[in-house]
């Protein structure tokens, strides 16, 4: 029988260790399991261990104890990565080759033969419309189309499991939103995908579940349905021609967000006041222009677990990631 | 196949440092410019422009070895380029042995050339050219190759720099193992004795593989000790590799 899960990590840890100074744990025994054919974010701050996560998964770095399998297989073993695309974030490339002649490198690497390696440069060159700019030097590219070819080679060989390191890093917004569609097109293909990313609305939008990595340790994983509040949190109403002085009634039941020409945005703490509200601005002969019902968001849902997670630490005297004893 | 991805690939990125082609125009100075040094020495000229010739592929070929082998594996840690690599289904000892291949060729085409420009160079001053000037060139490429291996070894230890520095020593001590033989007896009861006596044993014999005066002055060389020579540089150069791998192993990168 075929295992759903296609990663799988168990009490994966990774400890740097100084020669002068204690070592310090980068990723501290996490373990969690990514299932065929999801979409999952990785999410964390700056140096909270995804990418030394992701290095240990594909093979870069050694862990120090604890295993990870990719497809069952463990990933100190090189035929664990046959099946598995990986975007590094910033990706580096040969600055001599050109974009045909480094997926023609890579599909070696994966060991596909000569016919297949021209079929897999039209397939992608297609996909990622590389063909006008296929025999042009990689020195000479910029940060977007670098990310392109970094995006071709996780693709090269077709594998069922991509890992992208911080995809959308220093793009400008068409770049981001052609990556976003490219992973949208791998996740419609069935594609398993594991990502992590700064971007918590590109993530919001593509993930199907979401791991939370703080200063090594995985303080939270679920899918995003079920781990953000579905109540209503707040409710944001957008007002038209209300008289100013009439704003002060308003200001008793809600905030007072922007005034600008003759609108003004307000935040009521329920959908109860923001009706009373309404009804007021609309006896009064004002036209309400938006009524925005808020549901908690990726973003509130990381900033409040990133707070519980530092008063944790504060109360535990914890200020960094866990230091060799 | 995966192999020579990397190798082919480490060739293609070694033909274009151009630390390789000052190497190369200096080499062919050399070569060259051993004419005028050969007028000093009346009657020997030919003898002269062989010798230098020769002394001129090992030097000039040494230091390519050096220096792009002690950068080999180092360069792609440092700019990243191995990230996508080590992710394929690729074996760690797949890429040290691709490197090692890949710079050897390298070499091999720069002794070939200079030993071809050399003999053409030699003919034209009315020297002759027997197949023991080739052998000497051959011999003079193991002992390269034996070079390349230990400077990949050190590309996956330390920094080119440091790297580059360490294996210049054994090049250099390497040709002065018999200083190693000689000394020790003169230091009988002291702690250098010892020491002296270790290095000529772990430090490779580079020496083997000059035969360039016999060469030059006609005195005949066994193929038996050719074959020696070769079967030297062949071990020292697998164990010096097989050392590279352990140490990249389970390096991080």
């Amino acid at each position: 029988m075929e295992a759903i899960a296609i990663l799988k990590t168990l009490n994966l840890t990774k400890k740097y260790s100084g020669f002068s100074t204690k070592g310090y744990y980068a990723v501290d025994n996490i373990s969690f399991e990514i299932n065929r054919g999801e979409v999952f974010g990785f999410l964390g701050r700056n140096g909270a261990g995804k990418t030394t996560t992701i290095k240990m998964i594909c093979g870069l770095l050694i862990p120090t104890s604890g295993k990870a399998y990719i497809n069952n297989i463990e990933t100190i073993n090189p035929l664990s990565r046959k099946k598995l695309g990986y975007l590094p974030e910033q990706p580096y490339f040969y600055e001599y080759l050109t974009p045909r002649e480094t997926i023609d490198f890579y599909c070696k690497l994966k060991g596909i033969n000569s016919r297949e390696r021209k079929q897999e440069w039209l397939r992608l060159s297609e996909l990622l419309d590389l063909k006008v700019i296929g025999d042009i030097r990689l020195k000479n590219f910029s940060k977007g189309m670098r990310q392109k070819i970094g995006f071709a080679i996780a693709l090269v060989g077709n594998p069922d499991f991509l890992i992208l390191d911080e995809p959308m890093s220093g793009l400008d917004p068409v770049g981001r939103k052609h990556i976003r569609e490219l992973i949208h097109q791998q996740k419609e293909l069935g594609k398993t995908i594991f990502f992590s990313s700064h971007v918590l609305s590109d993530v919001e939008q593509l993930c199907d579940r979401v791991g939370i990595l703080s200063k090594g340790k995985l303080i939270a994983i679920g899918h995003i349905q079920e781990i953000l509040q579905q109540d209503i949190q707040q409710v944001e109403v957008i007002i038209k021609d209300l008289d100013i002085s009439q704003t002060a009634s308003l200001q008793q039941k809600g905030i007072l967000i922007r005034k600008w020409a003759n609108y003004v945005h307000f935040r009521f703490e329920n959908i109860l006041t923001a009706n009373q509200a309404v009804a007021e601005c609309l006896q009064k002969g004002a036209t309400v222009i938006e009524v925005t019902p808020q549901k908690e968001t990726l973003e509130d849902y990381f900033m409040r677990m990133q707070i519980v997670e530092d008063n944790q630490r504060k109360k535990d005297d914890i200020y960094y990631s866990r230091v060799e004893e | 196949m995966r192999i020579i991805a990397v190798a082919q690939n480490t060739f293609r990125e070694s033909v274009r440092d151009k630390v390789l082609y000052v190497l190369l125009l200096f080499a062919g100075v050399v070569i060259i410019g051993s004419k005028p040094v050969g007028w000093i020495s009346i009657g020997q000229d030919i003898k002269i422009i062989k010798d230098l010739s020769l002394a001129g592929m090992s030097v000039f070929g040494a230091l390519v070895a050096i220096f792009v082998g002690t950068s080999l594996v180092y360069k792609e840690i440092d700019k990243r380029t191995i990230y996508t690599i080590i992710a394929q289904p690729l074996h760690r000892y797949e890429f040290v042995i691709g490197k090692f291949l890949g710079l050897s060729i390298l070499i091999f085409g720069v002794i070939l050339l200079m030993s071809i420009i050399s003999a053409i160079y030699i003919v034209i001053l009315g020297g002759e050219i027997n197949h023991w000037y080739f052998l000497a060139s051959f011999l003079i490429l193991m002992k390269l190759w034996l070079v390349t291996a230990l400077a990949v070894l050190f590309s996956t230890l330390s920094s080119p720099i440091l790297g580059a520095i360490i294996v210049f020593c054994f090049y250099v001590f390497g040709h002065s193992t018999g200083v190693l033989i000689d000394l020790p007896p003169h230091f009988e009861g002291s702690w250098s004795k010892p020491i002296l006596e270790s290095l000529y044993y772990i430090l490779p014999n580079f020496s083997n593989f000059d035969i360039r005066s016999e060469v030059v002055n006609g005195v005949p060389v066994s193929y038996s000790y050719v074959l020696y020579s070769i079967i030297y540089a062949i071990l020292y150069s697998t164990f010096f590799i097989y050392l590279a791998i352990l140490m990249f192993q389970r390096k991080d990168v």
